[in-house]
């Protein structure tokens, strides 16, 4: 329960850290909200030698809607995102998913940008991020790039993410005309994570037929992925139960599910294909 | 924990049950392995430093080959402790020769226990499935380089042939 020795530092600005990252290479470990490295680290499962805390950067905390994008700081809590009136206005899945995770201490002190780095295969971000179609920015010691959500997740706590680069910002387009939202979740009962989520994004055209589908999908696979082939099963068609129900079939596609003590694979897979029929259902009817 | 899969490989049976049973290839193509040293026949004791993400652990192991059958089949048993846990099992590996190709089929039996079991159970077989894919990566890449194929290909020759003689008519 007592972490191995290691060296602190909290730098003021962003470039600092970078820095701090560049030079200490894989021995070095971002410190965002701590609500898994610290625990991990307390176990003795991870033990780096050196944590950059990147929690006084205050530039890092936001979340500003500019034009028709949505742009939230890496450093933004999972409660301020939850409590964001001017979300639940824009773009509602984001306050939505935010309420799902953990509980309240989690959400006071987790943060959006710390969970996505991470990259746990039954975090709630993924989903969400994948089915809204986000773009993540990264400053690097090179300077900053864009990494799609899509390119974003590598396998199982892997990300596109180097050593040295923090994920500074996530950028989501704000969703027009008509449009519905969910996010669906089987919680595991002990720790509060996805044993499946589904997140829906999707627009409707005048005639109530779908225009533009995303569903993110966590907890199955060793990493979140966005469901193509309910997504195109979608396209074109009115949202009845009929279209709904055969889309949602699709959601394991591909896909070598995991199993643990709590769910088998097979489950897994039944859980998925049932919840992303109910989070499609629930977010038309929120249209 | 069940372990099992198959590996398609783009290189010879011979060379593949080479690869999969040579120490140094082994050493190379274990993800995270630091030490292999052989300590009797068939047998080697093994320092590993496995890990994903920022979760990592050393573990030191036993490593046993055995009911060996060239080129088709052997037992790799396994057994190894460290701070974060321990573990112990074994897997059948079973190559079937695909003309040029090499189906590797393995399954196998693993149990983990200690910290890593009692916290991290819902990611074993998620590490499982991506260090296995790790190792099968590295060993086809050891495998092709062992099976020596000529070092210049047919169409470089005539390229440069080629070219020589467009050089020397115009």
């Amino acid at each position: 329960m007592i972490p191995a020795q290691f060296e602190y530092q909290a730098p003021q600005t962003l470039d600092d850290a970078v820095g701090l990252l560049a030079r200490h290479g894989q021995d070095a470990k971002v410190l965002a909200g701590g609500h898994s490295l610290i625990p991990a680290m307390k176990l003795r499962l991870a033990q780096p030698q050196l944590l950059v805390d990147i929690g006084r950067i205050k530039e890092l905390s936001y979340i500003r809607e500019v034009g028709d994008r949505i742009l939230i700081g890496a450093m933004t809590t999972h409660y301020e995102i939850e409590s964001s009136t001017a979300l639940k206005q824009s773009c509602p899945l984001l306050p939505e998913c935010a309420a799902h995770i953990g509980d309240v201490q989690v959400r006071n002190k987790g943060t959006i940008g710390g969970s996505l780095a991470h990259s746990d295969p039954a975090g709630d971000w993924p989903a969400t991020i994948l089915a809204l179609r986000a773009e993540l920015v990264v400053l690097g010691p090179g300077g900053e790039r864009v990494i799609n959500a899509d390119d974003f997740f590598i396998d199982l706590l892997t990300t596109a993410l180097e050593p040295a680069e923090i994920l500074r910002e996530v950028r989501i387009n704000r969703p027009a005309g008509k449009f519905g939202q969910s996010y669906q979740k089987v919680r595991h009962p002990a720790s509060g994570f996805a044993v499946v989520g589904v997140a829906v994004s999707l627009g409707l055209a005048a005639d109530g037929s779908c225009e533009a589908a995303g569903i993110g999908i966590t907890g199955v696979d060793s990493k979140a992925y966005r469901a193509s082939q309910v997504e195109s099963a979608l396209l074109g068609h009115p949202l009845d139960q009929q279209t709904i129900a055969g889309a949602a079939s699709h959601a394991c596609e591909g896909i070598d599910a995991n199993s643990d003590l709590y769910a088998s694979a097979d489950y897994r897979k039944h859980l998925a294909r049932v919840y992303t029929g109910r989070a499609i259902q629930a977010a038309v009817s929120k249209s | 924990m069940k372990l099992e899969g198959t590996n398609q490989l783009h290189a010879p049976r011979e060379s593949v049950y080479q690869a999969l049973t040579d120490p140094q290839i082994l050493a190379r193509c274990i993800p995270g392995c630091e030490r292999l040293e052989r300590t009797a026949d068939n047998a080697y004791a093994a320092t590993i430093r496995a890990g994903v993400g920022a979760i990592k652990g050393i573990f030191n192991s036993s490593v046993r080959l055995e009911n060996m059958r060239p080129p088709e089949h052997y037992r790799l048993v396994v057994e190894g402790k460290g701070p974060a846990g321990f573990l112990k099992g074994f897997g059948d590996f079973n190559l079937q020769a695909q003309g040029k190709e090499t189906m590797v089929q393995y399954n196998g039996d693993i149990q983990v226990g200690g910290t890593i079991a009692s916290v991290g159970q819902r990611m074993i077989q998620a590490t499982a499935k991506m260090m296995a894919a790790q190792f099968f990566t590295a060993l086809e890449a050891e495998a092709k380089s062992t099976d020596a194929p000529p070092k210049h290909g047919f169409f470089r020759t005539a390229l440069r042939w080629f070219s020589g003689w467009l050089r020397r008519h115009l």
